[in-house]
């Protein structure tokens, strides 16, 4: 009766010690774990398709009048790596760090700020200019629209279709 | 507090607080204490009351209806204090920073504490979710200065 | 399996109460007006010996401008989901209660109650779900009240009652055996403590409103699994199979597959943990400190097979976002045999401890009757010799291609809810055997779908410590009305018959027993009880 849990110890003994000691020796990661995410500045052309799909709001584009900066919070993401699948150009990557402790706020911060292009007609800012460029090498023929901001575009169509349905000599608007 | 850096080189004692966590960050918790990552080889002990510790290891995004009793619970602790936000509940407010009944993460409660005059000697945030336990041993480490910090910000101009 | 008799004896009763009803796949649809409801939920309850699981309500006044009420039962011999619906007043909502004939739906009538505002009658009413100081008319549920509106916290902690008949102890919310904050006030006389006050909800984080909101149906994958740290693949499981039931998308079997190899993992890693748990809450901590050193392989496992030791991130809307290939199952199949054999020797060693062994023997009974009464679940309803099970009952993902036993006892106490948990974790070692066997080739993610608005989806998943009930409302983008009941809702109750008679010593191994998990629950309970000693530590 007393004897049996007493066989705890050759159990024990059998397995030995299993720690791993861990600053001093290579902790026990698998290639698949998900750490912190790096961002290509190379690449990103600042469209906010991760922002989208970013479920705690980690990645936000801050906007200003001259610039789009992309902020990642990395105190605030759940390394789910959905931005990394969603990215059009690749520019985002997964890594395996997770030693990210630090006593600064500010550290937790990465930024990619990126300038911002303008309206032909109006003048206000509108788009980054990395992500124009980027929609007239997919879409050639888009280069005469893509330099005008969506109110500028729309309002010479509803000025030609309110022409045609009340005939020359009324302008209804 | 000059002597902190002395004192605290040799053993920290942990309280755990959890604020209304989703309990993965204090299981991960648990995990550093068991024969594979074993935080004894620190000198960390898990204590059983707030007077009795150094370190208070906050999980979860603090909610309104626990916000008065972790408001007592840090000032029940003998100077110097350290905080330690765990996971991206405590570090940033988590998945749910803006709802009815958080408050968003240690922030807010570092300026409240600041308006009652309850002074904190030194915060430190581990991103995660939930933390390896191996991160909470790198943050004990850094506390005790055997590494050195890896994490700073970084601007990247794109033109 | 469902089959025709079943359904046609709904559809009268439905009749015969001036509703009407109609079915889709395995739910039957109900609607009933008010003043018949309690009868329906009787006669469906006693009569039909369905089991209760929980009670929704929903704000449809931008739709047809009245609230509504269901109620979910679900009829485990024949394998159908019972959904029971009545229209309220748009402008004062009030809804007959269904406690005297159904007494496990107290708590989820009132957190409709304090979330929506709606109206009971025929029942003792109580604040739940909110802090006593939220303001009398914000219903956050309310499609007005913007997610993020936060009424100025209290900062001032409250102070004690005094009471002079008797002594009053305050336990936690931070105490050295609690691991979750839960309040309670203790009024004893003497040594047996007269009765208790309990201020729960420590861990409410508004997630049904942010699901409605700020999310799309992709990201609300990632919420769903962090309702609880250690049960969090099967909400986010029931969640994906909800939606996709109710948009009837034909998600490939090879995700099924893979959804339920991880899901029993989990189930292995959660019994482990409540087994260390509870030794240590013995005082044999030797025996803690083996399990989780056994415990570890399952978390590398996870982590190999998903990308994370804990909540996992591989579940969308559609099939799951990662692969097994062949290195991985080889490694799968010898990580779990080593395991296997190790825990198998250690069991037999660590329930032969004498400590262990006198104190969880005849302890924190739970008769049968009680047991359907409160409509428990998981170990605890199986350990008191209740037969259910809903990955056999209401087959779900790839359940239907593994054959496995579902172990019943019926003594109902403390030894019995620990054998369960041991034989549970061989059994589903097993399952992941079989699974890895058959596994079908081809893709593991649907891409080109659409999801249309109006649609009702109901699932149960079987989780370590019962089952788990989701029920999605599609909108446009968002789920229009999101509900999770979590098993341990349903198991607290139970706490209050487990409890009576018991030496004072025995209460936290009792609670532990049944594997609370506060934040897959966040409600609370007042538990008044005379003349018996009560309940303190709440440990996990």
């Amino acid at each position: 009766m007393v004897i049996k849990p007493l066989k705890l110890i050759i159990v024990a003994g059998k397995k030995g010690r299993v720690t791993v000691k861990y600053p001093y020796k290579e902790p026990l990661v698998t290639p698949e774990f998900r750490g912190e995410i790096e961002i290509d500045p190379a690449k990103c052309i600042g469209c906010g398709a991760c922002v989208r799909a970013c479920p705690p709001n980690a990645l936000e584009l801050v906007e200003s009048e001259k610039e789009i900066m992309l902020r990642y919070h990395v105190g605030r993401c759940i390394f789910c790596w959905r931005c990394v699948d969603v990215c059009p150009v690749n520019a985002i990557r997964g890594t395996r760090n997770f030693e990210l402790a630090t006593n600064k706020y500010t550290d937790l911060y990465t930024l990619v700020v990126h300038g911002r292009a303008t309206c032909e007609i109006c003048g206000m800012p509108v788009e980054t200019t990395r992500m124009r460029r980027h929609i007239t090498e997919k879409v050639p023929i888009a280069e005469e629209y893509v330099t005008i901001c969506p109110e500028c575009r729309r309002r010479p169509f509803a000025e030609k279709t309110s022409w045609k349905k009340v005939g020359p000599g009324e302008l209804k608007k | 507090m000059s002597l902190k850096s002395n004192i605290l080189k040799k053993s920290l004692w942990v309280f755990h607080l959890n604020t209304g966590s989703c309990n993965a960050c204090d299981i991960e918790i648990l995990d550093a204490l068991t024969p594979f990552h074993d935080a004894e080889r620190f000198g960390v002990k898990l204590v059983v009351s707030p007077r009795q510790a150094d370190v208070m290891l906050l999980t979860g995004p603090i909610t309104v209806e626990s916000l008065p009793k972790v408001i007592n619970a840090i000032e029940a602790m003998p100077r110097p204090r350290i905080i330690i936000a765990l996971g991206s509940c405590g570090c940033g407010g988590g998945i749910w920073h803006d709802t009815y009944s958080t408050t968003g993460g240690v922030n807010k409660l570092l300026e409240i504490l600041k308006n009652r005059g309850v002074e904190v000697d030194a915060i430190y945030y581990v991103p995660g979710c939930p933390i390896r336990p191996e991160a909470l041993l790198y943050a004990v480490a850094l506390i005790k200065g055997i590494v050195s910090k890896k994490r700073e910000m970084k601007v990247y101009k794109a033109e | 399996m469902p089959s025709t008799e079943t359904v046609t004896k709904y559809i009268e009763l439905a009749t015969r109460s001036n509703g009407e009803a109609h079915v889709e796949r395995d739910t039957v649809f109900i609607t009933v007006p008010p003043n018949k409801l309690v009868d329906v939920a009787d006669k469906i309850f006693n009569e039909y010996n369905c089991s209760f699981r929980t009670c929704v309500g929903i704000d449809e006044r931008p739709l047809n401008g009245h609230f509504s009420l269901v109620h979910l039962f679900t009829d485990d011999k024949a394998g159908y989901y019972v959904a029971i619906k009545t229209y309220l007043n748009g402008e004062k909502p009030l809804a007959p209660s269904i406690t005297s004939v159904v007494p496990a739906a107290d708590w989820c009538e009132m957190e409709a109650r304090d979330l929506l505002g709606i109206e009971f009658t025929g029942r003792e009413v109580y604040r739940l779900v909110l802090p006593p100081w939220w303001p009398d008319n914000l219903h956050p549920l309310r499609k007005e009240v913007p997610y993020n509106y936060r009424p100025e916290p209290r900062i001032e902690s409250e102070k004690l009652s005094y009471n002079s008949e008797y002594g009053v102890i305050p336990l936690g919310p931070y105490h050295p055996a609690l691991h979750e904050p839960e309040y309670f006030e203790l009024y004893v006389e003497g040594e047996r403590v007269v009765d208790v006050k309990y201020r729960g909800f420590h861990v409410h984080r508004g997630i049904e409103k942010l699901a409605e909101s700020r999310m799309n149906y992709q990201q609300i994958n990632f919420l769903a699994e962090r309702i609880c740290g250690i049960c969090g693949f099967v909400h986010s499981t029931c969640y994906a199979l909800a939606v996709e039931k109710a948009a009837k998308l034909e998600v490939p079997e090879r995700a099924h597959f893979i959804r339920s190899i991880v899901l029993e993992i989990e189930r292995i890693h959660s019994h482990l943990l409540l087994l260390g748990v509870a030794f240590h809450l013995l005082g044999y901590d030797a025996g803690f400190m083996h399990v989780w050193r056994i415990r570890e392989k399952v978390m590398w496992l996870a982590e190999l097979l998903t990308g994370s030791r804990k909540t996992y991130g591989i579940n969308l809307v559609g099939g799951v976002r990662r692969d097994i290939n062949e290195e991985k199952k080889r490694k799968v199949l010898e990580t779990l045999r080593e395991l296997a054999s190790e825990f198998k020797s250690f069991i037999e060693i660590a329930i032969s401890v004498p400590q262990v062994k006198k104190r969880l023997t005849g302890t924190g009974v739970l008769p049968r009757e009680v047991a359907v009464k409160l409509s428990v679940e998981g170990p605890v309803a199986r350990a008191s010799g209740i037969n259910k099970d809903a990955r056999r009952d209401l087959p779900y993902a790839a359940y239907k291609y593994a054959s496995f036993k579902v172990p019943v006892y019926s003594e109902g106490d403390n030894l019995a809810r620990v054998l369960i948990r041991v034989d549970e974790v061989f059994e589903s070692i097993s399952i992941v055997e079989q699974l890895l066997d058959k596994l079908p080739k081809g893709p593991i993610l649907l891409t080109d779908f659409e999801i249309p608005e109006g649609k009702v989806g109901v699932q149960v998943v079987e989780a370590p410590r019962g089952g788990d009930i989701h029920y999605v409302v599609t909108g446009r983008g968002a789920p229009y009305r999101w509900r999770v009941r979590a098993p341990t809702y349903a198991n607290i109750p139970a706490l209050r018959v487990m409890l009576k008679d018991q030496p004072l010593a025995d209460a936290p191994i009792i609670i532990a027993s049944i594997d609370p998990c506060f934040s897959c629950t966040d409600r609370v309970v007042v538990i008044r009880n005379s003349r018996v000693e009560k309940l303190k530590f709440m440990p996990l």
